[in-house]
């Protein structure tokens, strides 16, 4: 006998825009591969109501100098090629890393001060070293951000690259780079879905295309603050699928980061012997964000350790098949 | 639009298209057609007739088409008898000659007599717009041409993030030399790029220039064209490719590439000496950018609005302009310029001699730590803001008027009185108190500086450290200068600030500030829900409660006693696209309840589909959400058929047997709870309060802090209601703690609640 079950699919009004990372030859980059995402018409993973046309994807962080505040577990895992960001770019892509997420973190006054010709420089670098396209995050002091990343999306010229953060305090001159080269941006606000939402309104006054920008509303690690920002990450998902035309936008997170500044992730010193094995807990540590935050519509994770990215792929692989495929 | 200047303009354009013609067909005929044409080192045709026609100019033959457009463009010149606004024919005749100037342009680019030979003149900063050109003698000095490429980019930037304000294309000479510096320099300071070109009887402001030493050139912001007024067509070039660079246009998107330069590129053209007819068609021209024209000439003037954002043509005679020197008068008409273009000003630092941020806010200083203090029990103290004229005051002057407090024994008291006057073309008289009241946070954030009360109940304390560190009673100014500036640009254009320390002035000004307090009182009072068209919203709370909106109205003001409906208004203005919102109210449904059709539906869209009816007079029917930093809550006792009121000062148990912290856990998160809503205390004040469950007489307890803290009002609210006893019959926490012991207290003092219709 069959019960008859009631269809509580919901249909929704709002799509979220697909957005390109990375430009081929035809379209004027240098590109080996492009990445798309977004474009879904429904929640997370929810085949049966709606298209989810582009997978989640894996950025991976690299830095244009080494890091020192990083995790030993980290540093040892990179080893040499974190003194050299092409090294380090070739090595992600090598373990299956979709986008470089580089980081011009040497340019902040405080870790090396370096301007815009060592920004060009490295972009140049890595983008040689790379067929991935590239994330370019400047060291997050506006000031230097400014410098190298008008630089850095001027090098970039054509490999639509998406230049990072753009926040409230600069958006302005992240978006004209942006315009001036044909590049995307990351807009980057603290956990709130009106500033998000603000903060997209302004760089669309600036006449930015709604398909170029991508959203980062902040997120917290595992154990930090990852339910808050779960259920703001949520309401991004729904008011845009209710039809907000202002969040309309994929999103992106900074797993790696976020989980590897918790301390369960980052060190082993004095912390109880019940915790296990601290390798495996890192990366364990980072996984679970990662995934967590995918559940809620991550679009592009950037992580940080390289056997995080085979157990995050492995995740997206698996939520992408429909049930019963 | 002044018959005057559009004869002019029209006769102008004729005579250069006529000229332009003229020249295009002399090159072809020497040159040949397939002759290129092009600006060097940039990559935009010939970027103003490509931006207004579409058309990619590269050879002789396709500038020939180009210069027929222009042709089409020109009209006949106005009659005698037509009494018409030529705006339209004399707007085309600008546009005409913007072509026809480009095209000028072009042939000499052709015939490499571009960039002016400017002998002895040296640019500074790299130019790569001709590094073969080495006209103009032995020394090869040249004028600068157009911008390339690399530059636009460089300061298209700025341009667009705002670092830097605007351009200014100076048209002609100045009055003097003096002048000519003063008048760039004053720009320079402003962080202004400067186009330079044209003359009068065949000086030029770069000649000027350079007779003074002035360097010009990428590095100095100061870019020499030409010195004819046809070079200034580079100044166009430059705004039309910063739309098609950063605007994301293209080619004949006429419109969009001069909204474009009218509301993100803040410039103007400033016309220095002589305006012939070919100066006024390329002014012409320039309106159609939405730039403005200032001349210092007496010329006709064209002032209502509506292609530039403010006036078309401003004329201001230099020898007119109060100064004692040509200085003077050249920085009152770049501040003048500034006006009329709208060009904000930015200040970021707060140049005072001691450290200041937010983080000092908290500060309290100590009798023992204390220099002076103005106002307290011993002295008296006011600050009053107002607003003013454009013309009425100076930006950035601040005057003490009276002795300093030298004098004044240390710990010691003197009477202070702060006039800020403040004009801006967004400003509205109602935002005084709203900026005025700013005064308390701002002073405050400088480190060893108290600020408490408002008005003329203001108290200043200085401590020793900071007056060590030489902070002086005119720092205050700087303080309120700067901030006002920083916070308020969006609405404000000019700021000065009068501290009265003199006795007499002091009185004189004291009973000016007291009159305007007294007219806001009654201005606040007279302000009615009914009399506006729109209220408010505020979403700042949806971070932590993302279903919750605060409707506020004239009467109503936000839960957390922050925000009012002015508030709400000049917050709107300065940030648009912020967490204030007008709702237009839309069709009342309800008058008693408080149900307009536009707050109904801001918070169905705003609460995410939560609440689908709001009102804005009941506590018991759809009540407004509740956030969770409501000042009090409001709560319905039913056994007493009225409401209580707590206080978040109050800590003690209530009637409704909850104190305010569990309360709050019920009433907050954005939830509508009918017989419990959150507010702010003025909202208790309101005649709107609760109306339609019977008002203010509903209230049988009120935390005592309450009762102490508005004494006053209550007491005039306790008359309007025809009651004037009704305060005692209120009972509070000490009185009674629980129902049990609020009834007899009720009984005994015949609270009218009793007998009113029952609240369910
Ligand atoms: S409580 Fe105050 S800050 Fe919060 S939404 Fe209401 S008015 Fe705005």
């Amino acid at each position: 006998m069959s019960v008859a079950m009631p269809n509580v699919n919901e249909t929704w009004t709002g799509k979220i825009l697909e957005v390109t990372l990375g430009a081929g030859p035809d379209k004027g980059g240098t590109r080996g591969k492009t990445v798309t995402v977004g474009g879904e018409t429904t929640l997370p993973f929810l085949h049966f109501e709606g298209e989810i046309p582009n997978k989640p994807v894996v950025a991976v962080e690299v830095r244009d100098r080494a890091p020192d505040d990083w995790s030993e577990l980290l540093v040892k895992a990179w080893g040499d090629s974190l003194k050299d960001p092409a090294a380090w770019a070739a090595k992600a892509e090598g373990l299956g890393a979709e986008i470089i997420a580089l980081s011009l973190d040497s340019a902040h006054p405080e870790r090396g001060n370096t301007g815009a010709k060592e920004a060009r420089e490295t972009v140049r670098q890595v983008l040689k070293a790379t067929s991935l396209p590239l994330i370019i995050y400047g060291p997050g002091q506006p000031d230097k951000d400014n410098e190298v990343l008008v630089a850095a999306a001027e090098e970039a010229a054509g490999e639509r690259v998406a230049l990072g953060n753009c926040e409230e305090k600069n958006y302005r001159t992240v978006v004209a780079a942006a315009l001036a080269n044909n590049q995307v941006v990351i807009a980057k606000t603290p956990i709130d879905v009106n500033l998000a939402k603000q903060l997209n309104v302004l760089i669309g006054d600036m006449r930015l295309d709604r398909d170029r920008i991508l959203i980062d509303p902040t997120t917290g690690a595992l154990g930090y603050g990852l339910e808050y920002t779960y259920s703001v990450m949520e309401r991004v998902r729904l008011a845009a699928l209710t039809g907000d035309s202002a969040l309309q936008q994929p999103l992106i997170v900074t797993a790696g980061y976020e989980a590897w500044r918790a301390k369960e992730a980052r060190t082993n010193d004095g912390v109880p012997t019940q915790w296990g094995d601290w390798a495996k807990r890192a990366v364990l540590w980072e996984a679970n964000t990662a995934v967590t935050l995918l559940e809620t519509g991550a679009d592009i994770l950037v992580l940080r350790h390289p056997e995080t990215i085979p157990l995050v792929k492995r995740a997206i692989a698996g939520l992408m098949t429909r049930a019963g495929a | 639009m002044s018959r005057y200047i559009a004869k002019a303009a029209i006769r102008g354009a004729n005579l250069i298209v006529g000229e332009a013609e003229q020249m295009v067909e002399a090159a072809v005929a020497e040159l040949g057609a397939s002759t290129p044409v092009a600006f060097t080192n940039t990559a935009y045709h010939l970027p103003v007739i490509l931006g207004f026609t579409g058309m990619e100019v590269d050879n002789l033959g396709e500038l020939r088409e180009a210069v027929a457009y222009a042709k089409r463009l020109l009209n006949a010149m106005p009659g005698e008898s037509l009494w018409l606004p030529y705006l339209g024919e004399t707007l085309d005749a600008g546009a005409a000659t913007l072509l026809a100037t480009e095209a000028i342009e072009a042939v000499r680019f052709a015939r490499g007599l571009q960039p002016e030979p400017i002998p002895g003149l040296h640019l500074t900063g790299t130019s790569f717009t001709s590094p073969d050109n080495n006209g103009g003698g032995a020394d090869g000095g040249h004028a600068n041409g157009p911008i390339d490429d690399i530059q636009l980019r460089a300061w298209g930037i700025q341009l667009v993030d705002g670092r830097m304000p605007g351009f200014a294309a100076i048209i002609g000479a100045a009055r003097s030399n003096e002048a000519a510096v003063s008048i760039v320099r004053e720009l320079q300071k402003r962080n202004i790029l400067v186009f330079l070109s044209g003359n009068v009887n065949g000086r030029s402001i770069i000649h000027q220039l350079m007779e003074e030493g002035v360097e010009m050139g990428y590095d100095t912001y100061i870019v020499p064209f030409g010195t004819d007024t046809i070079s200034a067509i580079y100044a166009l070039g430059f705004a039309t490719r910063s739309a098609l660079t950063f605007g994301g246009m293209s080619g004949g998107q006429t419109r969009d590439i001069l909204l474009y330069n009218k509301y993100r590129v803040f410039a103007f053209a400033l016309a220095l000496g002589e305006v012939d007819d070919l100066k006024y068609a390329a002014a012409a021209g320039a309106i159609n950018y939405g730039f403005p024209v200032i001349a210092d000439t007496l010329i006709p003037q064209i002032l209502p609005s509506g292609i530039t954002s403010y006036e078309h043509v401003i004329s201001m005679p230099f020898d007119d302009i109060p100064g004692d020197n040509d200085t003077e008068r050249a920085r009152r008409l770049v501040q003048r310029c500034m006006e009329v273009r709208g060009v904000k000003i930015k200040i970021t630092d707060v140049p005072i001699p001691v450290p200041y941020g937010s983080a000092f806010e908290g500060e309290r200083i100590r009798k023992a730590d204390m220099r002076v203090e103005f106002g307290g029990s011993k002295a008296q103290a006011f600050e009053y803001l107002r607003s003013v004229g454009l013309d009425e005051i100076e930006d950035g002057k601040i005057e003490v008027v009276g002795p300093g407090f030298d004098d004044v024994p240390e710990g010691g008291a003197m009477s202070l009185g702060i006039v800020v006057e403040v004009a801006g073309r967004k400003m509205q008289e109602d935002f005084e108190p709203v900026l005025e009241r700013q005064t308390h946070y701002w002073v405050n954030g400088a480190s060893g500086i108290q600020h408490i009360g408002q008005r003329d109940i203001t108290w200043i304390r200085l401590s020793k450290a900071a007056v060590d560190k030489g902070f002086q009673i005119k720092n205050l100014g700087d303080i309120l200068y700067a901030r006002l500036h920083a916070d308020f640009g969006a609405i404000l254009d000019k700021v000065a600030v009068t501290i009265y320390t003199d006795p007499d002035k002091f009185q004189e000004w004291l009973a000016k500030a007291r009159e305007a307090y007294q007219a806001r009182n009654v201005r606040l009072a007279d302000m009615v829900d009914e009399s506006i068209e729109e209220f408010y919203s505020c979403t700042l709370c949806q971070s932590f409660a993302p279903n919750h909106v605060c409707v506020i109205s004239p009467e109503r003001l936000g839960l957390c006693g922050a925000y009012n409906w002015l508030d709400c208004k000049a917050s709107n203005q300065i940030n648009p696209t912020g967490p204030n919102q007008p709702i237009p109210k839309g069709i009342c449904l309800d008058p008693v309840f408080g149900v307009w059709q536009g707050s109904n539906e801001f918070a169905y869209q705003n609460t995410h589909q939560t609440v689908e009816r709001v009102t804005l007079y009941s506590i018991m029917q759809d009540p407004m959400t509740a956030c969770g930093c409501f000042e009090c809550i409001a709560v319905v006792i039913p056994e007493a058929n009225g409401v209580m009121v707590v206080s978040r000062e109050d800590p003690s148990m209530t009637p409704a047997g909850m104190t305010f912290s569990t309360l709050a856990g019920v009433a907050g998160g954005g939830l509508q709870t009918p017989g419990m809503m959150g507010v702010g205390k003025y909202y208790l004040l309101s005649r709107k309060f609760i109306s339609a469950d019977g008002g203010f007489k509903r209230i049988v307890w009120m935390s005592s802090v309450l009762k102490g803290m508005m004494a006053d009002e209550l007491k005039g609210v306790c008359e309007r209601e025809g009651d004037p006893d009704l305060l005692d019959k209120i009972a509070d926490e000490r009185s009674a703690t629980t129902v049990e012991e609020l009834l007899p207290f009720l009984e005994e003092h015949q609270h009218p609640a009793l007998a009113m219709d029952p609240i369910f």
